[in-house]
């Protein structure tokens, strides 16, 4: 039974759902980082990026490259709209208590769940594989699907991506100086304002993009919202919120406990999870990597 | 409706109203529609079943009440969102019965919902038919009481159904099953394997996976399932639940590892989810659905009920989920005609051995337990060159009654 290549298969498996869900959570820990604000809506822009890469998939038909069109299209869609969002709306409750911002984003998640019904119905929807990521390869007896190489060589990417911009460029320092300081940034003259508009759209960007590339191995339904935000805030708070690399090993402990948590506990591998949650938070209330809070 | 069909529809609610108006007293009463309060999901995940679902009693209602409703009123349903959650559907249903005064119950969805609405129903005397609700809990000897009525299949229909195909299977000796680990995910898969052990004592179960209820990651679940290498696999995932993990399912060649030999019940061979996957969709393997569009077999009734039902939804071909609303109406109106009433004590014991002509041919609601003999339609999906999705090839519909209790 547990033989390598079973294991291995088993490790895939868990790195690459762990990959989708660091895409998807790093935009989270990213805005908590700066804007100290716990983003519920999260899993709802994850959600529209999924129901809005199938709309393009469908107005580009079957043609081979219309999913490449579609996942940079919906990730930057949703970014937009979250950029819009914060400009309008959040910004007005940075001053609040953090309990007004939770009603905020949680108000959010009910409104865009309801308009993504009314947009595209109830029904599930599906993507089909792009026909250049179709295949697989077979490898020590075990099946490796071409996509999911493919995520689990773009997560690492993405993450470098991320740490490049935030400790390499003049943007990146001012993002970080922001998340440390914010009055005293201000009053340095820098723009606040726009740093934060643009933090939070990189943030609802990386939500969207989570949200396009999971439609080819995914169902696209209402609920999926919901479901991802769970997950999120259970890999942010073991990796520890607003840390980048935090946020990335949190998701790679999270999807191998899953993955083989079936075989020591059929049925409670969610269990593991949460107690090994519960455990990181007795243990670093910040996280495995995160830094405790500035009041 | 035409202007004639409404003359006519007139007509007979008139003298049917005369004459009710004069054996009773309150004239009034006979006129004013008779109300049918209706939980129903229609937001979150569930709405992709209960949404299409509802519009088949629409349906069934707009047409009797084009033929002048029944006992000479017209229908009318009131419907609500329960939201797929048990206690939202207990308090809608108090709340339709004391505000809104409705006449009976009908719907809800879940395995969750049914069961807690049910004695809401025998609190205040009012007849509940449920359209769509498979628990066994619903209609089982402790739970049962005389206002509750089941119009749809339940788990162990299903299971032993399923179970009953397997056991025909050639060379089949280790069988897997993969369920969400849920009531009715158990429920069904316990009734599979409990029949299939006493149908083929030869056969072992070698592996039951459970993933979550909504899991988004198959992956270990199937890769642990194949290192088992069973012959054949029996799941009951269901709408995108299914979709979700026949897609990751199909990319690491687990349906090729058994040659399909695999038995998706929980609707897996519903037209929207073949529609929705198009060619991701496993082809080849066995699955099961409320309504098949193209059942040659079937009586008339049935080619014309799909005909009006794809005008009616705009849809072609149609869903498979409103025959469940539509059959459930019809038996509840059925009850209430041969009734004479809206008395939920007469309706009641109308409703107890009463068949009736479905679109699927006749259905008998069985007084010893309140269940219907309703069983569904069970086939391996094939390409459809005209549609480019999967379809039950052919649908074939096995009557339960021989192996129900």
């Amino acid at each position: 039974m547990l033989t390598p290549s079973f294991l291995l298969a088993q490790f895939q498996s868990g790195l690459t759902a762990a990959m989708f869900l660091f895409i998807v959570a790093s935009g989270l820990s990213l805005i908590f980082g700066v804007l100290r604000v716990l983003n519920f809506a999260h899993g709802s822009f994850y959600m529209l990026g999924a129901y809005m890469a199938w709309q393009v998939t469908q107005w580009l038909g079957a043609a081979s490259v219309s999913f490449w069109i579609a996942v940079p299209v919906a990730a930057a869609t949703v970014a937009i709209l979250g950029g819009v969002i914060e400009r309008l709306l959040l910004r007005h409750l940075y001053g609040r208590e953090e309990l007004y911002q939770l009603l905020f984003t949680y108000a959010l998640v009910l409104i865009l769940g309801d308009a993504a019904r009314i947009l595209w119905g109830t029904q599930q929807l599906a993507v089909p594989r792009p026909p250049l990521l179709a295949g697989s390869f077979d490898v020590m007896g075990i099946v490796v699907p071409h996509y999911n190489l493919f995520i689990i060589v773009l997560g690492p990417l993405v993450a470098l991506g991320c740490w490049l911009l935030l400790s390499r460029t003049g943007t990146g320092r001012m993002i970080r100086a922001a998340a440390w300081d914010r009055e005293m940034l201000s009053a340095l003259g820098a723009d606040v304002g726009r740093l934060y508009t643009l933090m939070f759209m990189a943030g609802s960007f990386l939500a969207g993009l989570g949200g396009a590339l999971v439609t080819p191995v995914r169902s696209i339904t209402p609920g999926m919202d919901v479901d991802i935000i769970v997950e999120c805030f259970i890999v942010v708070v073991i990796g520890g919120l607003g840390s980048l690399w935090g946020t990335f090993l949190g998701a790679i402990i999270f999807g191998q406990v899953l993955a083989f948590g079936i075989l020591i506990l059929p049925g409670f591998s969610l269990f593991a999870v949460f107690v090994l949650m519960a455990f990181v938070l007795v243990v670093r209330p910040a996280g495995l990597l995160g830094r405790p809070v500035k009041r | 409706m035409n202007w004639k069909q409404r003359g006519t529809a007139l007509l007979a609610v008139l003298a049917t109203a005369a004459v009710a108006g004069s054996a009773a007293t309150q004239t009034q009463a006979q006129t004013k529609p008779i109300k049918i309060g209706y939980p129903v999901i229609l937001s979150g995940p569930g709405a992709l079943i209960g949404e299409p679902s509802m519009k088949g009693a629409q349906m069934f209602v707009d047409e009797q009440n084009a033929k002048g409703g029944v006992l000479g009123r017209k229908i009318e349903l009131v419907v609500r969102d329960t939201k797929g959650n048990a206690d939202e559907a207990v308090r809608v249903a108090r709340d339709l019965i004391l505000r809104e005064n409705v006449d009976f119950l009908f719907g809800t969805l879940t395995s969750a919902e049914g069961p807690a609405v049910s004695p809401i129903a025998k609190e205040n005397k009012i007849v509940f038919v449920v359209p769509v609700v498979k628990t066994d809990q619903l209609t089982a000897k402790e739970n049962l009481h005389p206002y509750v009525f089941r119009t749809t299949t339940n788990t162990t229909i299903e299971g032993r159904t399923a179970a009953e195909i397997m056991a025909k299977w050639p060379n089949i000796k280790r069988v897997g099953t993969i369920s969400p680990d849920y009531a009715f995910g158990q429920d069904v898969t316990r009734a599979f394997v409990t029949h299939l052990k006493k149908l083929r004592p030869d056969i072992e179960i070698v592996d039951q996976q459970w993933p979550k209820l909504g899991e988004a990651d198959y992956n270990p679940f199937i890769n642990a399932q194949m290192a088992k290498k069973p012959d054949a696999v029996f799941s009951s995932l269901w709408g995108g639940h299914f979709v979700t993990f026949a897609k990751q399912a199909k990319a690491l060649k687990y349906f090729e590892s058994f040659n399909s030999n695999f038995l998706g019940a929980g609707e897996a061979g519903a037209i929207e989810t073949a529609r929705a996957m198009g060619d991701d969709y496993p082809m080849g393997i066995w699955a099961n659905s409320y309504d098949a569009f193209n059942w040659k077999d079937g009586p008339p009734a049935h080619a014309e009920y799909i005909k009006r039902l794809a005008a009616f939804t705009k849809e072609d071909p149609p869903s498979s989920w409103p025959i469940t609303g539509y059959i459930g109406m019809q038996m509840l109106t059925a009850g209430i005609a041969k009734a004479g009433s809206t008395d939920s004590d007469k309706v009641s014991k109308a409703l107890m051995d009463i068949t009736v002509d479905t679109p699927i041919g006749k259905q008998t609601i069985r007084g010893k337990d309140h269940q219907a003999n309703r069983a569904q339609f069970w086939g391996k999906m094939v390409k459809d060159p005209k549609y480019g999705f999967a379809v039950m090839t052919p649908p074939i519909y096995i009557d339960p009654l021989p192996f129900m209790d």
